[in-house]
């Protein structure tokens, strides 16, 4: 819009624009800017509070898994959803036997799911049973080792070594998924490997 | 004595509030962005604790920066220890996943560093205990990146990602990729 004339009308006339413009500024603001703008940082400290809820609870107390893989069968098939603790490894009571989810060691950003075969100091026989010429070898102090209940399709500690304790992320104790198996999961099937003498 | 315990049980309910809100935000923000921490020993002299025993430096550590575990050659970071997993370790990262190591007490001469470990050294070589005596380490065990020295007030400063010279790799993953001899 614009006018010409003298300089007191144009002055004026800024005067009622600005005034309108403030005016419509102040009801934008009351009415909706407000709301909205509350209503976004109430849903931001609600999710960062629940994500927070649930980061201590993944970390420290456990959580729902899902394992994909062969190399737990019988045990755990592919694509069963299982309940993890995570209270064993923070408080150092894994024990020979327990299915633990562990950090992969070629690759932190996966995960594992194998059981303890044996504790530091242990001697694991890393040759075949049946074979003639038996290797044992030391888990060493810090380090347990890992193997799959499917020895004939895991890549476990038998391929990579034996996995630092400090990847090892929570222990599976329960079943949940499929219904039909739910439960407390199975010794293994594997007898002959837990010998240390 | 009716309001008197209206207000105890109002404050009983704010404060719980409060608690179940402030304790795992500060928890998770400890675990997930970064937290403080006193080094001891003297196997990353003179970076760190040149003044040995008397004094600690209080490191800054930074979770943030290894979410995605992302570190380069030089960085200072902390792990935990692969021999004690009570522990966690403070040193210099020397070399990543490919790269080719002289080492300096290991068992092995020349060591190549598997797929996802890295190689990592204390600056004050023949005290430290690191890869030269545990071998390469898996990247799943590092905990933070040590970014800045917060304490002592004249030791404040900013932690260089500096990597000695006669330490770097002889062989590094970016010379085995663009393939010279």
């Amino acid at each position: 819009m614009f006018f010409s004339g003298s300089p007191v009308n144009t002055a004026k006339i800024q005067c009622i624009v600005v005034k309108t413009y403030g005016q419509w500024w102040q009801s934008l603001h009351r009415t909706m800017l407000r709301g909205v703008l509350g209503k976004t940082f109430r849903l931001v400290g609600y999710t960062i509070q629940y994500g927070c809820i649930a980061h201590c609870a993944f970390e420290y107390v456990g959580g729902v898994l899902m394992c994909s893989g062969p190399s737990m069968e019988p045990t755990i098939q592919n694509s069963d959803i299982v309940f993890a603790e995570n209270l064993s490894r923070h408080f150092y009571g894994i024990q020979r036997g327990d299915i633990v989810v562990a950090k992969s060691p070629s690759d932190p950003k996966s995960n594992i799911c194998k059981r303890v075969i044996g504790l530091e100091g242990d001697k694991i026989l890393t040759s075949s049973p049946a074979g003639f010429f038996k290797s044992h070898s030391y888990v060493p102090k810090g380090h347990v080792w890992l193997e799959g209940d499917n020895l004939q399709n895991s890549t476990d500690s038998r391929y990579y070594g034996p996995v630092p304790y400090g990847l090892i992320r929570g222990r599976i104790f329960l079943k949940i998924w499929p219904l039909n198996d739910f439960g407390f999961l199975r010794n293994s099937p594997n007898g002959h490997r837990f010998s240390d003498e | 004595m009716a309001q008197s315990q209206g207000w105890v049980r109002r404050y009983f309910k704010a404060f719980c509030k409060g608690f179940f809100v402030a304790v795992p935000v500060a928890v998770t923000f400890l675990d997930r962005v970064a937290c403080v921490a006193r080094v001891e020993g003297a196997s990353m002299q003179p970076s760190l604790n040149p003044g040995g025993s008397q004094s600690s430096d209080v490191v800054l550590l930074n979770h943030w920066k290894v979410r995605n575990f992302e570190v380069q050659r030089g960085d200072v970071v902390s792990l935990v220890s692969p021999k004690n997993p009570e522990q966690k370790i403070i040193k210099r990262v020397i070399a990543l996943e490919g790269d080719i190591v002289k080492t300096m007490g290991h068992k092995n001469r020349y060591v190549k560093v598997p797929r996802g470990h890295i190689w990592v050294e204390g600056d004050h070589h023949g005290h430290s205990f690191d890869s030269n005596s545990f071998g390469p380490v898996s990247l799943g065990l590092l905990h933070a990146h040590a970014t800045h020295i917060l304490w002592p007030p004249e030791r404040w400063q900013k932690l260089e990602s500096v990597l000695p010279p006669e330490r770097s790799p002889v062989q590094s993953e970016e010379d085995c990729l663009q393939g010279s001899p």
